[in-house]
This record gives structure tokens, C-alpha cells and sequence, in this order.
């Protein structure tokens, strides 16, 4: 394999890595908060990227559409975990399992019902649309944008979950959720707002990611279980192990694609099969798990 | 356990009430029970299916020599046999439908071939397009294509425009399947050299890997197979994207740059060269009287496709099957009434083979261009009547 | 008939003495639900091939209560044996003989080995990473039967079965009176062998082992042990059911195999009740009526009405239609204090 074949695996699976690891963070971290199974998570990417999808299509500037696609998509989130996932807390996985399968029914019912069954595009800006020259070859800038969107993200969710208050917070509700209860901290809301903010990013992910991943209304069932892959492997409640899951999934399937086409549709459950024989609680479980 | 017995006595008086409600209706009129995804991600071939055949009574009226003709629709959601096959069953059974229409996939139309041949029920295949179907049973019509036929002339046409080396890459599906073996067989009998390729899983979105490899294998022109719509979308955006277009690596295909999807591309879509059965856009006046008739019914922005064209044809067909023969008429009457029919289509000349009950039609080569600032397909080669060569290599 | 793991079982006296079929008043119950199928025979003939396939899943509802009611093996990856089942069955129909009964036998068998493999390597997990493990299971098959073209037929599905008659005089055809007979022959059979393994000491110790599987090995129980045992009777089960669709069908395709089949068998279970086998039969009837009558009348709406019909489910009548009863017994004891 050549170096520049080498490096055009590297970018291609980096830039996959980071859409999945900017959607699934959020299921990450709830799942690991709450033990609640969410089929649904996908759904939130998804509501994200059609509104950004057709806000973009009637000419606006795809920034603030994302604010107003990750605001829809953060507040629907909100409005689920209150209503419909709330009562599940206390129930089996399977029961958790076939009512987020529920869910993601509905919206998939629904987003055919309104705009049909065929993918819709996110307009992208042209200086995004273009080529870039990168030294040894021209690549896609597009894919440059989602690498550094994906870095950046990560960078600001360190920071958020190891140095700020909040932080501390969700660790601790992560690690003991009844301790945490014990000394006075409100779960409950500690659990809302996460869910609002995992699923903004999820709408996030959504929108952005829909040159590689398009938007169509069976989008959720489609991928989620590359999400729960993400998240399972990296180890519930994990950001860092949902960061090294989502980089790992998006490398080993780039790479299989290209160097064994044959086994590639089946490569990622074959590693994902091993590696959870080896480390039943993921790559990097919280000390909850571990 | 009383209580047990209440549930499923109920449950026994709500089945029951399911079953009257949807019981047999009157079976005076000729019934046709037409099988198609109408929900899920294909379910766009239904609503074709059904536009088309909406069209077509429209304007042709909804009888045949004051015998009217009934469509039951049903639902088999996307490619399953199981489904289809009882769907089958029950249109016979219960509907009590003089033939079956219909079937967008090869598993679920090759599923039913048992219950037409017990229930002796003409089987009218409106898509499916593997070669073998119509081996199934001697009550399946086909008036679509195949897919060996389809994609056979590009190969030689290549080679003759000075295409020396290809590379493939083919969705991993059946249809796939055949396209790579057909297109590499025929034009490396032509004299031309593939160069490498791969199957690529249907739930691919992301095809850069892929056309990166082609890209390296520096080929004269990259073949491609895959269904119609977004996947074929986002793979001629990889391909620009990653460089072939501006390479000079010319861009082969069949289906994916149907009119119905066309204005969705890109521009990068031009320069493109398909071998296909039906140019939507075409001058015969055939066509032009189903897209008025389409846009009649279905609304002006209605686009036809091959599934409107298959349904338009096979309505034909049975139309004249019913004017000649009445509705009473056994099933093996009408599918050797159809045998050896030739019609002038929409899509140009086609007979139905009377060996093989199956289409014989011109395959033409197009190409995507600019027209008037809308991107159309335009014929520049016609192949005159070709037979399905899956059959002709394997006779039977 | 076809029992490969009854041998397991030792202690049949007990297990026997629980599955008093006589004809007491309140045992009469456990003959409706077969009565009522007869019935709907003789009633709706031209409905048989929906019967018939509410038996099978009836069938392939039981092997999941086995599996995720009584054991607490949380899978999603079931599919796998029915697949397995299925595709055991069309190929012996093609390549060694077309009598149902050998086939049955061999995809039963097949499809319990699988189970006892897979399940050796993957029960000492729970929870997630056992619903993933499960997953990636009949994913892994899913696509390589997509990719052996030669043997399965891929996408295309398997073609050409022939299909010899039962017991050499019952012929399957069209009418789907064989087909029928045969799923309720074979469903029957298995639903008295896994009536009879939940209420065995084995099959106690199987739901100790799902309340609580440190105790039970704290008391000795080898719990992996019987958990893969359990796994496996559960996946030849599902290996049957399989092979019954191939049969009514005389067709396999790749649905068989796909997450959503996976999917669709727990959502039977739910709805039904698990840890009852019973419920089984009323999971399986009104998820298919529902879907095929929501197809019929409104398809474009089919899936959100499946998706409220789960959603409601899960949320108001968590342990499934089974627990109505209880629910109406409860009601009126409050009202009275």
C-alpha cells in the first residue's frame, strides 16, 4: 500500500470516526447515567438534520440553521426523557429497547408521511463542496470540515466533563448514581439536561454528517446500531472510550473497505464480537462497570 | 383460568369480526391483485405502479367490452418472500383475482411461481428483473427487462468508443451481481480489460473507499451498478469528488440516471453513459401519450419511470387479452394469448418472445447532457431487439 | 419427535406430575388456545396462510420466552437460529431429500448446536454487551448468507425447493392445509416439552438463576452450564420455527436472518407476556392481525401504528396481554378499600 493510499484511509476513516463520535457521545453518556437503552437516539440526529436540511434548502446560512437543527433536536430530546423514557428507568432492557423501537416506528412513519420517502440533501456551502490541496493529493474539504468539527467537539466535551463543576457532577452520577443521589445532587435534572445536550449533538452530528451518512426516514433504524456499537464497545458512560470506539469503528471499517472489500460488511462485528469476549464492559468503562 | 377463557373468547369474536370486515367482495368483474412495496424505502415503486395504472384506465376506460377490470393492491413492503407468497395465496384464495401484477423484487415474484401454477393464475411481471424468473413457472409474463439484457450492449459499445480497461464496483445484491458478471463477460469478448472491482453492501453511503481504489487502478472508464436513487447520487458526487471525473475516467452505468432521479444530481452527472430499455424523455408519441395521460391523473408533476412503463404495458397486454378472450377465459388462454404479442410501447418496439414469455425490446446507449439548462438523457445509440442472454447461455 | 435435548433432563417424575392435561375444569383452559386454532380452520379457510404463519411466530415466540422470559438471556440476535432453521431446511429439500420431517429434524439440530456454541462463548456476559454479542451474531451470518450466492442464494433468496409430501400422502400446496397441520403438529410438540422443562427443577433453576445468578451459584448451580443448555433448547426451537417458514413458503430469503425478524419476535413476546408460554399465542395473533390489518386499511400509517402499539404496550401493560386478568382482578379489590 502506498503512503498516499495510506493516508487517504486515515482521513477518510478519521472523518467517519468523528460523525459517529459526535452522534453517539450523547447515547454514550445517557446510557451510562440512566442504563436506559435508546433505540430512539438516532431519531434526534435525524430531527436535527432535517431541519437543517430544509432550512438550508430554502437558502439560509447553514450555521444558524445548525443552531436552530440542534435546538430542535436538544429540546425533543428534553421533551422524550421527561415524558415517554422516564417511566422506563426501572424496566428491563428489552422493555426499554421495543419502546425507543417504538419511537424511532413513529418517526419513521411520520418523516415519510411529510417529505417522503427519498433522502433529502443538506445544502452545503461551496467553499465546503470544493477540493482542497493538501500536499500529496486534493482532498474533499468537506471531510477536512467533519475531522475538525469532530476534534473540536471532543476537545470542548473534555473540557466540560473533567474541568467544570458540571463535570464533576456527571462523573460522580456516572460512577454512583445513589451516591450522588446521597449527597444532595438532583439526578433527575443532572439526567434532563444531559439528554438535552446529548441530543443537540446528536442533531449535530445529524446535520453535518448527512454528505456520508444522507437523510432519509429509515435513518434511525439504519444506524443505530453502529451508535450502540460506538457506545458498547467504548464502554457506557464513556466519553473517552466512545471517542477511541468512534475513531476505532471509523478506521477498521475504512481500512477493511479497501484492503479486504470481501469481509469488510461483516469485519465490524467480527472485531466488535472479539473485542467484547476479551472486554465485556468496553474499551474504557467507568469505574461503575469496571 | 376463567378469566383465560373470557380473553380468548373475546379474542376469538374480534378475529372473527377482522375477518367478515375483510371478507370476499363479489367476484363478477376481472380482478387483477397487483404486489408491490407500498410502504418502507420502496415504496416509491407502488405509487408508480399505481399512478400508471390509474392512468391507464383514465384513459382507457375501466372496462373491457363492458367486463370492468378491478385492481386489488397489496402491500409486501420491500423484499419478502414470505410475504409475497401469502399475499399470493390470499389474492387467490380470498380475492378471488384472474391474475397476479406486479412484483418490483426478483425473491418476491420467483415466490409466488408455486401458487400460479397450482392455481393456474397468469403471473404479469411488472419489474423483477433477474434472468431466471420466468423459468419459475410457465404462468409468468414478463413485460420489463432483465437485467443481462440491460447491461450486456454497454460492454461491446465501450470497447467500440475506445474504452480499453474497466473497473467495477456493483452494489452486493442480486441485480449487482449480474450486472458485474454480464458487463465484464461481454465486454472483455469485445476485446476490453477489467482491471479490478468490488461488490459494495447495499447499506453503503459513503463510496469514497471504494472509488478511491478505482481511482489507483487508473482504468479508462469505471462501471457502475446500484439501485436508482440516492446511493447512485452520492456515488457520482465521490466520483467527482475524489478526482476520476477531472482523471478522465469515463463513467458507465444503467439505471441510475433515470429521469425520475436526474435532477437531483449534480452536474457532475454529465458525461455519464447508460444502457437502458426506456429514455423517459423520448419523442415516440407512445411516450408522449403516457406522460399526458400520467400527468392527467397523477398530477403535472408526475415523472414516469420503468415501473409506469411496465404497468403501462402489461395493462395493454391484458386489455387486448380481455377483448380477445373475454373474462372467462382460462389462465394458460391468456398467457398464450400473450405469447408472440407485439406492441409499439412507449419505450420503442417490443414482443413478447413466445419461448420464453419474456420481453424482447431495443436496449439504447445515452448519454447525460446539458439541454437547455435541464440535464436529460439522450439516446446516441440504438441495439435493435435484444434477447435476454441470460436464457440464450442457458437454454433449457 | 424431534427432541435432541430431552436427554438432558433428568427428574421427569415431578415434571410430569405438574402437567396434569386431564380433563379438570380448570386445566380445560389449556385447550383453548388449540381448540380455537382448529377452529379457525374449519371457519376461515381462505385466511390459512396468515394462521399458519401466527403459528409459526406462535412457535418462535415460545423459543424467545425460553431464552429472554424464563432465562433472562437478553438477545437480540434470535434470528440467527431461525435463519439457521430455515436455511437448513430449504438446502436439504434441494441437495438430499424433500421429506419434511428429516429436514425438520436436521434444522432443529443444527440450529441447537449453534445455540450451544454461540451461547458457550457469549453467557458469561448480560446485559448490553450481551444484546450486542447477540446482534453481531446474526449480523455475522446475515452477511455472509447475503455474500455465499453459490449456497444460499444471497439476495435472490434460495431457489428451488422441492418439497416431498408428509409422511409421504400430504402434499404442500397452494391451499396451505399441509403447511398448517404440520406447524401445529410441531408447534404443539414443542410448546408440551417447554411446558414441561419450566416447571422441571431444571427449569426452576433457570429462573433463580435470572433472579439472582450469584445466589444460585453460591448454592452450587452451575449456572453458565444451564444457562447454554437452556440457550441451546431455546435456539432448536427457533431452528424449528425456521424450518416451518421454509416449508410454507418453500422459499428462504434473507429476511429470515435480518435484526428486524430479531426484533419483531421480542416484540411478540412483550406484547403477549413473558414467562407465561401462553402469551406467546396472543403476541404472535395480534401483532400479525394488527400489522396485516393496518396494512390493508391504512399502509401508509402501518409502522406508527406499530410503533404506538409497542410504546403503549411497554408503558401501560408491561408484563403483556397475559397480565390483563391480573390488571382486572387488581382494579376492583382497590375500589372496595
Amino acid at each position: 500500500m502506498s503512503l498516499v493510499s495510506f493516508l487517504t484511509i486515515l482521513l477518510d476513516g478519521l472523518a467517519f470516526g468523528m460523525i459517529l463520535f459526535i452522534i453517539s457521545v450523547g447515547l454514550t453518556i445517557t446510557m451510562g447515567l440512566m442504563r436506559v437503552i435508546n433505540l430512539a437516539h438516532g431519531a434526534f440526529a435525524m430531527v436535527g438534520g432535517y431541519v437543517v436540511a430544509i432550512l438550508t434548502g430554502d437558502g439560509m446560512n447553514l450555521w444558524l440553521a445548525i443552531l436552530i437543527g440542534c435546538t430542535a433536536a436538544g429540546l425533543l430530546g428534553g421533551l422524550a426523557e421527561m415524558t415517554i423514557l422516564r417511566p422506563l428507568y426501572r424496566k428491563g432492557e428489552m422493555a426499554q429497547v421495543l419502546l425507543t423501537f417504538g419511537l424511532a416506528f413513529v418517526s419513521i412513519s411520520a418523516l415519510t408521511e411529510i417529505f417522503g420517502p427519498n433522502p433529502i440533501p443538506v445544502v452545503f456551502p461551496d467553499y465546503m463542496t470544493g477540493q482542497l490541496d493538501i500536499g500529496f493529493r486534493t482532498y474533499p474539504a468537506y471531510r477536512l470540515f467533519l475531522i475538525g468539527v469532530g476534534l473540536v467537539m471532543a476537545l470542548c466535551l473534555w473540557y466540560l466533563i473533567d474541568k467544570t463543576l458540571y463535570g464533576a457532577r456527571l462523573r460522580a452520577a456516572v460512577d454512583n448514581p445513589n451516591m450522588a443521589r446521597a449527597v444532595g445532587m438532583n439526578v433527575s435534572f443532572l439526567f434532563t439536561i444531559t439528554f438535552v445536550g446529548g441530543s443537540a449533538l446528536a442533531g449535530l452530528g445529524g446535520a453535518i454528517g448527512a454528505g456520508i451518512l444522507p437523510l432519509e426516514p429509515f435513518y434511525s433504524l439504519k444506524y443505530v446500531v453502529l451508535f450502540l456499537i460506538v457506545v458498547i464497545v467504548g464502554g457506557e458512560g464513556s466519553f473517552k472510550g466512545s471517542f477511541a470506539a468512534a475513531i476505532a469503528v471509523g478506521l477498521v471499517d475504512t481500512a477493511g473497505k479497501f484492503l479486504i472489500p470481501d469481509v469488510a460488511p461483516y469485519l465490524i462485528y467480527i472485531v466488535v464480537f472479539l473485542l467484547l469476549l476479551w472486554r465485556p464492559n468496553g474499551l474504557l468503562p467507568p469505574k461503575s462497570v469496571a | 383460568m376463567k378469566k383465560l377463557l373470557a380473553i380468548t373468547a373475546s379474542a376469538v369474536v374480534l378475529m372473527g369480526a377482522t375477518a367478515v370486515l375483510t371478507g370476499p367482495a363479489s367476484a363478477k368483474t376481472f380482478k387483477l391483485g397487483l404486489t408491490a412495496p407500498f410502504t418502507g424505502p420502496f415504496a416509491v415503486w407502488g405509487k408508480q405502479f399505481q399512478q400508471s395504472v390509474e392512468a391507464f384506465q383514465a384513459a382507457n376506460g375501466d372496462s373491457v367490452n363492458g367486463n370492468k377490470v378491478e385492481i386489488v393492491y397489496r402491500d409486501a413492503g420491500g423484499p419478502n418472500p414470505a410475504k409475497s407468497k401469502q399475499l399470493a395465496e390470499e389474492l387467490v384464495l380470498r380475492e378471488k383475482v384472474d391474475m397476479l401484477v406486479g412484483y418490483a423484487f426478483t425473491p418476491n415474484a420467483m415466490a409466488v411461481g408455486k401458487v400460479a401454477t397450482q392455481s393456474k393464475t397468469p403471473v404479469i411481471i411488472m419489474n423483477a428483473a433477474t434472468g431466471r424468473i420466468t423459468r419459475g413457472s410457465e404462468y409468468y409474463v414478463r413485460v420489463s427487462m432483465t437485467l443481462p439484457q440491460m447491461v450486456s450492449p454497454m460492454g461491446p459499445w465501450a470497447v467500440k468508443h475506445g474504452i480499453k480497461s474497466a473497473y467495477v464496483l456493483v452494489s452486493d445484491y442480486a441485480p449487482g451481481h449480474d450486472a458485474e458478471v454480464f458487463f465484464a463477460k461481454n465486454f472483455e469478448k469485445a476485446g476490453g480489460k477489467i482491471v479490478g472491482g468490488a461488490r459494495m453492501p447495499l447499506s453503503t453511503t459513503d463510496f469514497s473507499v471504494y472509488v478511491e481504489k478505482a481511482l489507483q487502478a487508473k482504468p479508462d472508464a469505471l462501471y457502475m451498478f446500484m439501485p436508482a436513487g440516492a446511493p447512485s447520487i452520492a456515488f457520482v458526487n465521490t466520483y467527482a469528488e475524489r478526482g476520476l471525473k477531472k482523471a478522465g475516467i469515463k463513467l458507465l452505468g444503467s439505471g441510475e440516471t433515470q429521469e425520475l432521479f436526474l435532477p437531483n444530481f449534480s452536474d457532475d452527472v454529465i458525461g455519464t453513459f447508460t444502457s437502458f430499455h426506456y429514455t423517459e424523455t423520448n419523442n415516440r408519441p407512445q411516450n408522449k401519450a403516457l406522460w399526458a395521460a400520467l400527468r392527467k391523473t397523477a398530477g403535472p408533476k408526475a415523472v414516469p419511470d420503468i415501473a409506469t412503463l411496465a404497468a403501462w404495458d402489461g395493462m395493454t397486454l391484458i386489455y387486448r387479452a380481455l377483448k380477445k378472450l373475454g373474462p372467462d377465459a382460462k389462465g394458460m388462454d391468456y398467457v398464450n394469448f400473450m405469447k408472440g404479442q407485439k406492441l409499439e410501447s412507449a419505450r420503442g418496439p417490443i414482443v413478447i418472445d413466445p419461448d420464453e414469455r419474456e420481453v424482447i425490446q431495443n436496449i439504447y446507449i445515452r448519454e447525460v447532457r446539458k439541454v437547455n439548462g435541464k440535464l436529460v438523457n439522450v439516446d446516441i445509440e440504438t441495439i435493435p431487439m435484444v434477447k435476454d442472454p441470460w436464457k440464450l447461455e442457458n437454454p433449457k | 419427535m424431534n427432541d435432541p435435548v430431552n436427554s438432558n433432563f433428568e427428574n421427569r417424575g415431578p415434571a410430569m406430575a405438574n402437567m396434569n392435561i386431564s380433563m379438570s375444569p380448570k386445566s380445560l383452559g389449556h385447550l383453548v388456545p388449540w381448540a380455537v386454532a382448529i377452529a379457525f380452520f374449519f371457519l376461515f379457510p381462505e385466511r390459512l396462510g396468515q394462521w399458519t404463519e401466527i403459528l409459526i411466530w406462535v412457535l418462535f415466540t415460545i423459543s424467545m420466552d425460553l431464552a429472554l422470559g424464563y432465562a433472562g438471556i437478553v438477545t437480540l440476535g434470535h434470528a440467527a437460529f431461525f435463519g439457521i432453521g430455515a436455511y437448513t431446511a430449504g438446502l436439504m429439500s434441494i441437495h438430499v431429500t424433500g421429506d419434511p420431517i428429516i429436514g425438520m429434524v436436521a434444522a432443529t439440530v443444527l440450529a441447537g448446536i449453534a445455540g450451544l456454541i454461540t451461547g458457550m462463548l457469549i453467557l458469561h456476559t448480560t446485559g448490553v454487551t450481551l444484546l450486542m454479542l447477540t446482534l453481531a451474531i446474526a449480523a455475522m451470518l446475515e452477511n455472509w448468507a447475503n455474500r455465499a450466492t453459490k449456497i444460499t442464494g444471497g439476495d435472490d433468496g434460495l431457489q428451488g425447493m422441492e418439497l416431498g409430501n408428509l409422511f409421504g400422502i400430504f402434499e404442500f400446496n397452494f391451499f396451505g392445509v399441509t403447511a398448517f397441520w404440520y406447524a401445529l403438529g410441531v408447534l404443539f410438540i414443542w410448546f408440551l416439552i417447554a411446558y414441561r422443562i419450566v416447571r422441571s427443577p431444571f427449569g426452576r433453576s433457570i429462573d433463580g438463576i435470572r433472579q439472582n445468578a450469584n445466589r444460585m451459584r453460591a448454592i452450587g448451580t452451575p449456572v453458565w452450564w444451564r444457562l447454554v443448555v437452556m440457550y441451546g433448547v431455546s435456539a432448536a426451537m427457533a431452528g424449528s420455527a425456521g424450518a416451518l417458514t421454509s416449508y410454507k413458503t418453500e422459499f428462504v430469503g434473507l429476511t429470515v436472518l435480518q435484526l428486524l425478524t430479531s426484533g419483531i419476535v421480542a416484540v411478540m413476546l412483550i406484547l403477549g407476556g413473558q414467562k407465561t408460554i401462553y402469551g406467546a399465542f396472543f403476541g404472535a395473533a395480534i401483532y400479525i392481525m394488527v400489522r396485516d390489518t393496518a396494512a390493508e386499511t391504512y399502509p401508509f400509517l402501518s409502522e406508527a401504528i406499530i410503533g404506538i402499539m409497542l410504546i403503549l404496550v411497554v408503558l401501560f401493560l408491561e408484563d403483556g396481554v397475559m397480565s390483563v386478568p391480573k390488571i382486572l382482578r387488581r382494579r376492583p379489590k382497590k375500589a372496595a378499600e
